[in-house]
């Protein structure tokens, strides 16, 4: 037994499955849009002109934070009054919304003056609201992604900025064998030195700006900045009014910010052999005099923690072949592979065992001991060290 | 109207260092919400470095700002010996 469908509906189905083909065609328009373009308003704008044309609408509204329309401006006004109102008059009002990532919603709306929406449009405008959420989010991410690039690189130019405070040359000091390094556990520390050679003295200040990273290296220019102003006013009356002049200058800014520093500062004449200390928290500083080599504690907290109202400050006289380490607890606290630190005596023991090195020889041989007892354990903390040999004035002209 | 101040105790373990900073904040925070006076015991803490000693400084002048102070209970050995190489020793009310 065999039946004939009828013309009308094969008519029916045969449009229907036109209908179906042109969604899908459609559809496929839609998708290629969004692949080639990461700016919202472009990539939005794109899309529901490609829709207003596929849906063969007046006007068709996007409500997000920055609302998108397209259409007659009339048939925009109609739409925008019948969302608000509930009121299409003689027009009809479709609407879609999806979710964004951030949980905010969105809302497509289109209005038709002349015919009804039908279900493959009300599908077709569902469509329409996912590809614009998934066009909003990737633009969105994609802008978030750009401003956390710009952040980025502006942090590494302001790190690289704030390690160009540290002096890159050592003076050429008669009487007076130096050596100076620091590196950084990231792109940006708190460790600091700095110097100055004022009428044949040189005045050298080694610190640390408690915490790490940007913070602690921003702090560390001011104090390099403080201590240097400190050199050049207030040396002639000693390494204690330097450390009261920089206490003045960056104290409440250090406490302000809940930081402190630990600094060193102090200034050996060549000529006069004296060497004159004043210390803020720093730690460990290593004297050699006559062979023998002792810590040298801290005169005072470290600045930022309370007023420093009087300052104290150590002078003695060195002889050739004395000499002052001063380093950072990077260097003494760094870890090893077993899970134990370098430590003060490692420290103190590499020193004293190497007493006629010059410098740059000690503080080469202490870097490279150092990191080969980090082994493969990450840096974790800046390493810096500050090294004044006393030689014979003639030794190094 | 009676007021009854309390003093907050904490006590540490382990190693007191950048990574055990924030929570030490919250926690220090937290309990000057209750009293000016803190009470921050360390015997048993093997380690604390700069920034640790940042935040028990940041703590201790909160307290002092608020009418008490912070009081550093029986430091463990190496504890002590930083506090004393950094001089922090006199900055501290320790017992």
């Amino acid at each position: 037994m065999s039946s004939t469908a009828p013309d009308s509906q094969v008519s029916l189905l045969a449009g229907a499955l036109v209908d179906a083909n042109d969604q899908l065609l459609a559809l496929y328009e839609l998708a290629s849009i969004t692949a080639d373009s990461l700016d919202e308003g472009e990539v939005v704008t794109r899309i529901l002109l490609r829709a207003q044309k596929l849906l063969q609408t007046d006007a068709l509204i996007l409500n997000t934070a920055t609302p998108y329309s397209v259409g007659e401006p009339s048939a925009i006004d109609d739409l925008a009054t019948a969302q608000h109102s509930d009121f299409a008059g003689q027009s009809v009002v479709a609407s879609s919304t999806c979710t964004l990532d951030t949980g905010q919603q969105i809302t497509v709306s289109a209005l038709r003056r002349e015919s009804e929406f039908g279900t493959a449009d009300n599908k077709l405008l569902d469509a329409v609201a996912t590809m614009l959420a998934g066009a909003v989010n990737t633009a969105r991410l994609h802008e978030v992604a750009v401003t956390q690039a710009v952040m980025a690189s502006d942090h590494e130019t302001a790190s690289q900025l704030a390690q160009s405070a540290l002096p890159r040359w050592l003076p050429n000091l008669p009487g007076a064998d130096l050596f100076a390094r620091s590196e950084p556990a990231r792109s940006a520390g708190g460790d600091l030195y700095c110097y100055e050679v004022i009428d044949g003295v040189l005045h050298f200040a080694v610190g640390d700006v408690s915490g790490k990273g940007l913070p602690a290296a921003l702090m560390m220019t001011n104090v390099i900045s403080a201590s240097k102003a400190a050199f050049h006013r207030h040396s002639s009356e000693g390494s204690a009014a330097m450390l009261r002049a920089v206490d003045l200058w960056v104290h409440r800014s250090l406490s302000d910010a809940g930081m402190f520093v630990t600094l060193l500062l102090g200034s050996f004449d060549p000529a006069s052999r004296e060497l004159q200390l004043s210390n803020a928290g720093h730690s460990p500083v290593f004297l050699e005099r006559n062979g023998v080599l002792e810590p040298r504690l801290a005169h005072h907290p470290p600045v930022g923690v309370l007023p420093i109202d009087e300052p104290e400050q150590s002078s003695e006289i060195l002889a050739s072949g004395d000499r002052l380490v001063v380093a950072s607890d990077g260097i003494t606290e760094q870890m090893g592979n077993d899970g134990g630190m370098f430590g003060d005596d490692r420290l103190h023991d590499l020193i004293d065992a190497n007493p006629k090195m010059s410098a740059a020889e000690l503080g080469a041989l202490l870097f490279d001991r150092v990191e080969m007892f980090a082994g493969t354990a990450p840096q974790g903390d800046d390493r810096t060290l500050f090294i004044v040999n006393a030689v014979p004035e003639e030794s190094n002209e | 109207m009676n007021i009854i101040t309390t003093v907050s105790e904490v006590e540490l373990q382990g190693r007191f260092d950048a990574h055990e900073a924030e929570a030490f904040r919250e926690l220090a925070d937290n309990a000057l919400q209750n009293s000016a006076d803190l009470r921050v015991v360390l015997t048993a803490v093997d380690f604390v470095d700069s920034t640790a000693l940042a935040e028990l400084v940041r703590a201790m002048k909160r307290c002092r700002e608020a009418g008490g102070d912070l009081t550093l209970v029986k430091p463990s050995a190496p504890v002590r010996v930083i506090l004393e190489l950094t001089k922090l020793d006199a900055a501290f009310t320790i017992v």
